[in-house]
């Protein structure tokens, strides 16, 4: 998966965070870690739903680490590596 | 004018119905502002007056459509402003500050037009703002965002002032196939019988005990939730923390092997959302079942919150409960109480829970005066007649421990208070 892909996957978990948290696409940076993005449990639940059917990723068995949670970017870098 | 009711809208309804039927009081509950300064009370009294008469939707009440459908009736007529104050010595604990305003949680409502109470105390140089409301006409954030705008310098309520929605008669094939998915996971989660204390006598009188975290130990506790409970992990954390300590006490009350069902109210509205529109309720529910087991072990119970709040959100309960609601529109309240005793095949919850989250009060002052923590206080429904309660407020976490006298002796209250405080 290239670079190209990874921004696609960003771009797609940007528009989706945004949905969730009712807040324009542009408040969403890829690059902060999620809680001071406003995310909390239920959103952030919100997004591994979205993530596991939207990639068809089993989360639990994709042997994806906590520090891949971190922030958006780390999160799509993850998903294109395994997706 | 009308403003139509919601499903949920009528939930809370038939909640403040069976409160009412078991304690002489509704659904009520209080926000209380700890404002670092003397508050100037004829100001505030001049505020309110003109905030009820521009605002008759603080002044209606439940009605009924030609379509069947329930509304908030909005008409001219207004009811008095209520406000007492109170002089506190200036030596005053947190404690005995929090028991004055628990009063005014053990006061009906004088008519079907009133829905707030405004209390305000002074201490010393500091002043304490509290404001009963009546969960009918809003919710826990609703009644921050009401209260935000209502210090403001400015006062627009113009905009607050026809709150508009839809009837939502429309979509019914949408709303049976929610009912059918609620219906399947009741039968699933009523296989055995919930877990409840034994409950208090008629018109027993409700109690709250508050503790509250500066930012330092809020900032260690959510560290501390992070990494015992995973990255934003925080509100399963805190209930695993309830539901490990009240086991304690249900232990010691009656030792009967049932599960523990605890309804977990959710409000994802963006703090935008809930100030264009602070009135009425948007929230919904996660259903959490935990066996004695579990509750022995705080890594299982968690386990298994988590395990459940991510099904729950796969399968789309919250949307699905909303959406189901309105089916319940059509019944009178005693009725839909009938239904959700049917439904719940006759089970309460074991206790409340709610983590109301970062507030919707985010100015940095009420008139003029500093804005130092914000409280709420409510009055759990009855049943189950106990709950926990946690709030954010710029960095600080506040608990509120309430239940019905006679549910909790005061050494059991005592307990849950010293497990709270000592959190994580």
């Amino acid at each position: 998966m290239g670079e190209k892909n990874t921004k696609e996957i960003e771009e797609r978990i940007c528009r989706r965070l945004a949905s969730i948290l009712s807040c324009p696409v542009s408040k969403i940076k890829s690059d902060l870690p999620l809680h001071t993005l406003g995310v909390d449990s239920l959103s952030f639940v919100e997004l591994l739903v979205f993530i596991e059917k939207e990639f068809n990723i089993k989360l639990m068995e994709s042997g994806i680490d906590k520090e891949d949670f971190k922030t958006v970017r780390s999160l799509a870098t993850c998903i294109s590596k395994i997706a | 004018m009308r403003r139509y009711l919601t499903g949920i809208d009528w939930v809370i309804n038939t909640l403040d119905y069976i409160c009412k039927k078991k304690t002489g009081v509704g659904n009520i509950s209080q926000i209380v502002l700890e404002l670092d300064g003397k508050l100037n009370e004829a100001i505030l009294r001049e505020r309110l007056v003109k905030c009820i008469s521009q605002l008759p939707i603080l002044c209606g009440y439940p009605a009924r459509a030609l379509n069947l459908c329930p509304y908030w009736k909005i008409d001219a007529k207004t009811s008095p402003l209520v406000l007492d104050t109170h002089y506190l010595d200036k030596s005053s604990s947190t404690r005995e500050i929090i028991s004055y305003f628990e009063d005014s949680l053990n006061k009906p409502f004088q008519n079907k037009r009133e829905h707030l109470i405004f209390n305000l105390a002074f201490v010393g140089e500091k002043s304490y703002l509290g404001m009963v409301f009546d969960h009918r006409l809003m919710e826990a954030r609703g009644a921050e965002a009401f209260l935000n705008l209502l210090g403001a310098e400015e006062v627009s309520l113009a905009a607050l002032s026809h709150p508009e929605e839809p009837s939502h008669l429309d979509n019914w094939l949408d709303k049976f196939r929610a009912g059918r998915k609620i219906n399947r996971i009741f039968l699933r989660l009523a296989k055995t019988q919930a877990r409840v204390l034994p409950q208090a006598k008629d018109n027993a009188k409700s109690k709250v005990r508050l503790v509250s975290f500066d930012t330092q130990e809020s900032a260690r506790i959510i560290d501390g939730s992070f990494k015992e409970a995973g990255y934003l992990m925080f509100m399963p954390f805190l209930l695993a923390k309830c539901v490990i300590k009240l086991h304690r006490i249900f232990e010691q009350k009656e030792a009967l092997s049932k599960e523990y069902f605890i309804p977990v109210s959710i409000d994802n509205r963006a703090q935008s959302l809930v100030k264009q529109d602070p009135f009425f309720n948007h929230l919904s529910f996660f259903l959490f079942r935990i066996t004695p087991l579990e509750a022995e072990n705080f890594q299982l119970t968690l386990a298994a919150i988590k395990r459940q709040m991510y099904e729950q959100v796969s399968m789309g309960l919250p949307e699905a409960i909303k959406e189901a609601s309105y089916l319940m529109r059509i019944a009178p309240v005693s009725l839909v109480k009938l239904l959700l005793d049917l439904l719940a095949r006759g089970e309460n919850a074991s206790f409340s829970f709610s983590f109301v989250g970062e507030s919707a009060y985010t100015a940095d002052y009420f008139m003029q005066q500093k804005v130092n923590n914000i409280f709420h206080l409510p009055r759990v429904p009855y049943p189950p007649g106990i709950g926990i309660f946690f709030n954010q407020f710029k960095g600080k976490l506040n608990t509120t421990l309430s239940c019905f006298q006679g549910i909790l002796s005061d050494p059991e209250i005592e307990e849950v208070i010293e497990a709270l405080k000592n959190l994580p």
